[in-house]
This record gives C-alpha cells, structure tokens and sequence, in this order.
C-alpha cells in the first residue's frame, strides 16, 4: 500500500542506505559496498565533471575521487554528514585540486585545497549535530520542488558549471541583481538565508 | 557591506567552490571558529549533493572501478589518511608561528603592512596582511572596490562596532570609516583587494581596511 505521508517512516538520526554502505567501506574496507557507491555516485561525478568544463578529464575525476573516498572513508561519521554530502565535498575538492595542479606545480602550492575547503567531519572538535544535518537534506529535496524553475536554473549554473553570480548573470542575459535576488529567494526557502545576521 | 559573518551568496561561492584561493582562505579561517556559520555551509554542502544527483545520469564504464580497485590495492594502507594531530592550520603554513614577526613594513603613524600575494600563485587579487598597534588609530579612508577583511589578532573598533578575533568584513566604497585596534593586542587583519580595473601600482597603493 502507498502512503500519502511525504515524509519517510524512519525514525531521525537513522543512517540512510548509501550512508550505511559508506560507513561498511570505513569499518570494514567492504568492497561490495564501495562498487554499490560507484554505482550510484560514479554517473553523478561524471556529470558534474562534463558540466564544468573538465569533460577530457571526466573518467580521471571519478577515479580520483573514489580513491579519495578509499583512503579517507575511516574518518567518515555518518552523524557529521549524510554519504551524499560528504561525496559531494569529496568531488568538489578533487575538482579544485585537478584545475590547481594544471595550473601550477605542487612547488606554488602552499597550502592544500582541504586547508581551504573542508570535507565535513575531518575537524575533530566539531560537535556532532546529527539530527539537524541529516534533515537537511531530505529538506533540501523536498524545498527544492517548490521552487520556481528559473531559480533552480540558477543554483543548478553555480554548483554544476561552476559559474560566478556575474557569469551566470551574463549568460542569461539578466542583470547581476537579478540573480543574486533568485539565489537569495532560494536560499531563504531552504532557510539558509534566514540565519543571515547584520548583512 | 557585510560584517561579523560572510553572506549566505558568498557561503553559496564557497560551498560551490567557485572562490579564488585567498577568499576561500578567509571563509574557512572563519568557519573555523563559527559553528553558526559552519552549520549554514552544511546546508549548502547538502544542497551541493542535491543538485549533483538532481542532473541527468551518464553511464561511467566497468573498467574504471576496476582501475580504481588496482590503485588502491598497490597503495600501502598507510595511505589512508589519519586525522591530523594536532592539525596545522593553514594559516600557520602560510605565514609561521608568529604573525608579529613577520617581516612588517612600517605605513603610516600606527599601520603596518606585508603583501603577501605571491603566496597564492596564478590568483589576481592582491592579498595583504595589516598591522595597527595595540590602541593606535588608522586615518579615516574609504574603499575601492570590494575587500575582503577577516580578523586575525587582536580587534579593531570604527563607527559600525567592534570587530573581533575571527570576523569577517566585507567593504566598499560606501564605507568610510576611522579603525582603531582596541584590547592591549596589535590588531592584524588579513585582506583580499579585488584586481584593480585600472593599474595605480601595486605597492604605492595605501592599503585597506585600515587606511588608503
């Protein structure tokens, strides 16, 4: 029988399926459960590699990105951060450090890109808020729907293509305020905005 | 302007890992200390994993996992990475120990000054560390462009309130405004300039946020 209820059944706090099979990956190096994470993952990152201009170097961002998730999956806590978000940081990163080390020899680089961009849970004297992060995204999915499709169309230039407010500005053809008022308007559906002090 | 904490459209930048290295220096210096601000870019970091699973799936071929499986099996397990004990801070890997013994050079009355741009390679802002001591008062100035500002040491106070170890400070030409490092600590700063449209010479340029 289908349920009406749009929210699941589990109780809060549960671990969902793909963090479930991250956190056998870090306990137990479970190599069922990394190939069901590339399985699922794997097609994501290659997209997001297309979409922001590395599509010579998709297949190599993938491999880089599960050998990251390999060697640090004994670090991940589910309580910290849903698998999903923790991939997502994990993609972003190896992204950055690709274009980098194009860019430069690893001589220039002074400090590494997880001194500048943080992979959830890797600070230890973080608290655990597990309750709060695991909502989030089930949050998150669910506001997104709501949205008006020229906003999502925003969100989507800025973390898929990787594109600054002003670019996306250009490329629509609409004036930087115009898209920074979307994002905002978005931002405050998924109550990021709202915890905005002073600003 | 912005003050104390950065926007949610910058934390959005940052999240996206669309911010040039030095800005994203300053954000993570800041999350660092700011669990309320490190909770927002969760939420980001979240919608980042939304919007990467919401795009059209392409096929990623077999072999690759089996690729993937022959490096991690030639590697020696102490490849996996341990949390770092204690961990460095960036920061500490850019400049050292001691910010006070950085090699200063002396402005104008109570501000020093080190630019420290070539320490971020193949990155256009100018990134610059500033120095006013202890109880010392910069001139009144404005701003050109947007600057970037976090607090590194110490605290400054203008009209606006007190800025302290840690905050971040977003300024522009709108913002005219007369620093003073309060506390019995020299206040240091550590500023990101946006490249300048016009060339008026990096290093005759009077530096902000305490002073032009």
């Amino acid at each position: 029988m289908t349920t009406l209820d749009p929210k699941p059944a589990k109780p809060e706090g549960r671990k969902d399926p793909w963090s479930q099979l991250l956190d056998k990956v870090g306990k137990h190096q479970d190599r069922e459960a990394y190939h069901a994470l590339f399985e699922h993952f794997g097609p994501q990152i290659k997209y997001y590699a297309m979409a922001n201009g590395l599509a010579s170097h998709a297949e190599e961002l993938v491999q880089e990105v599960f050998v990251s998730i390999w060697r640090r999956s004994c670090l991940y806590d589910w309580r910290k951060a849903a698998a999903s978000t923790w991939i997502f940081t994990i993609a972003r990163n190896q992204r950055i450090d690709m274009l980098r080390k194009m860019q430069r020899s690893s001589a220039e680089m002074l400090v590494e890109t997880e001194d500048l961009w943080q992979i959830p849970g890797d600070n230890e004297d973080e608290p655990v808020t597990s309750l709060h992060r695991l909502m989030s995204e089930r949050r998150i999915r669910e506001s997104l729907s709501h949205l008006p499709e020229e906003q999502i169309t925003v969100i989507a230039k800025v973390y898929m293509e990787n594109k600054s407010h002003q670019m996306v500005a250009d490329e629509l053809d609409i004036p930087l305020g115009t898209v920074k008022s979307r994002v905002r308007l978005a931002l405050n559906k998924l109550k990021v905005i709202l915890q905005d002090q002073n600003v | 302007m912005t003050r104390h904490h950065p926007d949610s459209l910058t934390l959005m930048e940052y999240s996206a890992g669309n911010l040039s290295e030095p800005h994203a220096l300053c954000i993570r210096l800041h999350l660092d200390k700011c669990p309320h601000c490190r909770s927002r870019v969760d939420t980001l970091d979240s919608l980042g994993a939304v919007m990467m699973e919401e795009q059209p799936k392409v096929s990623v071929s077999e072999s690759i996992f089996d690729n993937i499986l022959a490096r991690i099996d030639s590697e020696p397990a102490a490849e996996t990475v341990q949390p770092a004990t204690p961990r460095i801070s960036p920061l500490q890997k850019l400049l050292g120990e001691d910010l006070n013994e950085l090699p200063w050079k002396r402005q104008l009355g109570d501000v020093s000054v080190l630019d420290i741009s070539e320490k971020f390679p193949g990155q256009s802002e100018q990134v610059v560390l500033q120095k006013l001591v202890a109880g010392g008062k910069a001139p009144a100035h404005t701003h050109r462009g947007n600057e970037t500002t976090i607090v590194l040491q110490g605290a400054f106070a203008d009209q606006n309130g007190v800025f302290n170890q840690w905050d971040f400070v977003v300024l522009n030409e709108q913002d005219e405004h007369k620093p003073v490092a309060v506390g019995c600590e020299d206040c240091i700063t550590l500023s990101v300039l946006s490249a300048p449209v016009k060339l008026t010479g990096k290093f005759t340029r009077l530096l902000n946020p305490f002073i032009r």
